[in-house]
């Protein structure tokens, strides 16, 4: 593990990316060397809160993905195991991402020796919905003329049109029931350090990407890049390693904070009630990977006749499936027609399970979670 | 009320159902509350089979491995094992009891030991009286 | 190569957004658009699995001389004998050139709605969320699930609740305070006193016609939620027929041309006494089934369009894939040589 300091040598990449470019750089290096098939990034549609994973072939496409979308909330994993699985292709992680993908590898999934993970640094991500909402509300902004957003010093900052900048503090925001996702605001996975490198600008001078290199693969990918050119790096100094974790640090106290406010026992969340058995909460889950074949579609657990569903016999039944390697991506929460909060019970199994096990999912070095492991040992 | 109580029970093959088979033989009375199905080890039995006999109505669940070290395949009864930590995680977070769900280890040659499981199990049952799920 | 594009929903009239994804020339699969102000993301079972209308596409039919087929059974027709069908299911742009084509040609022309009507003023999905009431008919939050969340959105800021479905498990009354088997009429008539400026009446069916005179005279807005998507669109252009109009349509009715529609379906009637009937369609149903003539056409994934939303939003969706059939405007320019 060691850090550097990064800068795009492309003037375009450097202009047009967060920070130094370096993520930008890397991918565009990748493509060009035909190390891999593609390049999956973020890339904004329609306006900047509507960005969602693009398959680049051509190291020219690169730039408009250039930059970080907040109001993104995607997750890569489930596309990388379902479109990709014979195909050797690089992808940018947040933590998140990066979690899902472990958990898949381990469960053969994803072939970890085709993909090129560049990890993401996440403070957290914002619902585009209601992050319109939130800064029609907070700002003297109209959200359409926002060109970028950030999140920085504990601020959600936005960047209009006419170059000026408005910032609200992000603890404001969240106790008005705005800014970032919930689970995010439970999430203390800041940094992805199983991706090859971790990039952001916690730490980085002005210009400049600051990456953690986590492997002996990412090590060849920024030495490669900056053979080609394409790359230019520098040793950090100390104070900025260090500000680096201390930003860390003040994330994960924040998500600790959060995590001891939440969680209620399931049979005291009345949301079950207005569960409508759509199984959406299953389908977009990165880590259920049985699809079709999901217990849940078993004659002796369909039921279409009552719904809701009792929750023991839906949620119960996918919780003891999946719950130990839950993710916490939230994307559950994203698409529940009914808005129930269904992350949050999956979450505190899987800390539950960590208290029994040690395990987190997709943060550990080659672990199973241990109720799969072969090993005569009891709990 | 106690009679009507049903109590799911699942037992391996090689060594607890041959104790309630033991039991049996030897005329030892217990409770006769339990509707026995038999699985060929206790490393085979999901977390979902316990929480499908509670959603059908069974008002506990017992399920019989061997001891540890005994396991006809070697290591089933301790995948069982720690499969039995998350099913209890899982049922307390839905409302039921945690007295509700018991495992024990007993060979096919403790059939006294099942007679007191059950009498035990059923005594706890009585007291918790019928589940009611919502 | 991967790919994913926007799109819109079809199961219904609430109007959702919807991402699919393309693998080369296939579509593979959805992916959440949460970026849509009418879902955020969020999406039924029903509009997820949409797509799978693009999945089971007519294959082995010959475009060709399908339209030849028909286009020979229409001219050979006695132009009074021949009903032409519409549907909430085609886009504006459809719908405008089926009319046009029905009379151009003196065809009868048929449009049900399900016994429902256009109202002048509706209630936004807003609305019904800020409501102090909310008077819900039929299941929404299980048949118009992103209806439903504005209810439950409602509920969550204090709202009271009152619903009515036939259902007796109906999901909607988990979260109403007051909840009736009853009639419609019963219903509006046991509430009436409570009904005021700020409710929100919103219903996806009603018994009978006098049901939505009813509703239109309350003092309050409402939100008629069609089971298709663009039945709003379409009430726009064309007058709709009530359930016994149609039947009496069908009747008179010698040759029959069915546009994206499933009547067989919708309507308990003897299509047998039709003598010919032809269907424009993008997938099988029970209509197709029955037909002499099937012309394929595309399924809203294939091309360019406007639908209409339940709140009277215009909602344009482009081509995400490419096809081998003609859309209905194209095939009515068939007709037409």
């Amino acid at each position: 593990m060691s850090y550097v300091l990064a800068k795009s040598q492309n003037n375009e990449i450097h202009e047009a990316g967060e920070c130094g470019g370096a993520v930008t750089s890397i991918l565009k290096y990748l493509l060009d060397e035909g190390l891999v098939d593609g390049v999956l990034a973020l890339s904004p549609q329609d306006d900047v809160y509507d960005a969602f994973p693009v398959f680049i072939t051509d190291s020219q496409d690169l730039l408009k993905t250039a930059g970080s979308y907040h109001c993104a909330p995607t997750m890569i994993g489930d596309l990388v195991q379902k479109y990709f699985f014979d195909k050797k292709v690089a992808f940018t992680v947040k933590p998140c991402d990066m979690r899902a993908v472990e958990e898949l590898i381990v469960r053969h999934k994803i072939n970890k020796d085709n993909i090129y993970m560049i990890g993401l640094n996440c403070g957290g991500t914002v619902s585009p919905v209601s992050g319109r909402e939130m800064i029609d509300l907070f700002y003297e902004a109209n959200p359409d003329d926002v060109i970028s957003e950030e999140i920085d010093k504990g601020q959600f900052i936005i960047e209009l049109a006419d170059g000026s900048e408005e910032a609200v503090k992000i603890h404001d925001l969240e106790n008005e029931g705005y800014g970032r996702r919930k689970n995010c605001q439970r999430c203390d996975v800041k940094i992805p350090r199983k991706a090859n490198i971790a990039c952001g600008n916690w730490g980085a001078e002005d210009g400049w990407t600051f990456i953690e290199i986590n492997d002996e693969k990412g090590q060849e990918l920024i030495d490669g890049a900056k053979k080609a050119g394409i790359l230019e790096t520098k040793s950090p100094s100390e104070p900025a390693v260090e500000g680096r974790s201390k930003v860390e640090n003040i994330m994960i106290k924040m998500a600790k904070k959060n995590q001891d406010a939440t969680y209620p026992l399931v049979s005291e969340m009345d949301e079950w009630s207005r569960c409508i058995s759509c199984y959406a909460c299953r389908d977009i889950c990165p880590i259920c990977w049985c699809f079709e074949n999901c217990e849940l579609n078993k004659p002796y657990f369909k039921d279409e006749a009552n719904i809701p569903p009792l929750p023991i016999a839906f949620q119960g039944v996918r919780l003891s499936h999946m719950s130990f390697s839950c993710v916490d991506c939230g994307q559950c929460d994203d698409v529940c027609p009914m808005d129930i909060p269904v992350s949050l019970i999956f979450d505190k199994l899987q800390k539950k399970y960590y208290n029994r096990t040690g395990y987190v999912a997709g943060v550990l070095d080659d672990i199973k979670p241990p109720l799969y492991s072969p090993e005569k040992t009891e709990l | 009320m106690a009679d009507d109580l049903k109590i799911v029970g699942l037992l391996c093959n090689w060594c607890c159902y041959g104790g309630a088979d033991t039991a049996g033989t030897a005329r030892m009375q217990y409770s006769p509350n339990i509707r026995i199905i038999r699985v060929m080890c206790s490393g085979r039995i999901n977390p979902s089979m316990i929480f499908k006999a509670f959603q059908e109505g069974a008002d506990g669940v017992f399920v019989g491995g061997c001891h540890i070290g005994d396991c006809h395949y070697d290591a089933g009864n301790y995948k069982w094992s720690r499969r039995s930590k998350i099913v209890e995680d899982i049922l307390e977070e839905f409302g039921i009891e945690k007295e509700r769900f018991r495992h024990e280890w007993i060979s096919a040659s403790e059939g006294e030991k099942f007679q007191r499981t059950m009498e035990e199990f059923h005594k706890t049952l009585s007291k918790l009286g019928p589940l009611e799920l919502k | 190569m991967f790919e994913i594009k926007h799109t819109l929903c079809p199961s219904c009239s609430v109007g959702c957004g919807i991402n699919v994804i393309l693998d080369g020339e296939e579509i593979v699969g959805t992916f959440p658009y949460k970026r849509h102000p009418v879902n955020a993301g969020k999406n039924c079972l029903n509009g997820r699995n949409s797509i799978d209308c693009f999945k089971n596409k007519f294959e082995n039919v010959d475009l060709t001389n399908s339209i030849a087929d028909a286009s020979n059974e229409i001219k050979s027709a006695n132009a009074s004998d021949v009903s032409v069908i519409c549907s909430g299911n085609c886009s504006v742009e459809d719908i405008a050139a089926i009319k046009d084509f029905a009379e151009s040609n003196g065809f009868n022309i048929g449009f049900y709605a399900n016994d429902l009507k256009n109202f002048e003023d509706v209630a936004s999905y807003d609305e019904i969320a800020n409501a102090s009431k909310v008077f819900v008919i039929g299941d929404l939050l299980y048949e118009n699930p992103l209806i439903g969340r504005r209810i439950v959105h409602a509920k969550q800021n204090d709202a009271k609740i009152y619903a009515l479905s036939k259902n007796e498990n109906a999901v909607t009354f988990n979260i109403a305070d007051e909840i009736s088997n009853s009639s419609v009429q019963e219903f509006l008539d046991k509430f009436k006193g409570e009904i005021d400026d700020s409710s929100v009446v919103v219903f996806n069916y009603v018994d009978e016609a006098g049901d939505l005179d009813k509703i239109e005279s309350l003092n309050c807005k409402a939100l008629p939620v069609f089971s298709k998507p663009n039945t709003k669109g379409a009430l726009d252009i064309i007058d709709s027929k009530s359930a016994d109009e149609m039947v009496e349509l069908f009747d008179n009715t010698k040759l029959l041309l069915v546009f994206n529609d499933d009547v067989v379906d919708e309507f308990d009637y003897d299509f047998t006494k039709i003598s010919k009937i032809i269907t424009f369609a993008c997938c099988e149903n029970d209509t197709t089934k029955i037909s002499n003539i099937v012309v394929p056409v595309k399924t809203w994934l294939e091309q360019d369009g406007s639908f209409v939303n339940a709140m009277g939003e215009v909602q344009n969706f482009n081509c995400v894939i490419g096809s081998d059939n003609l859309g209905i405007i194209e095939v009515i320019g068939e007709l037409n040589k």
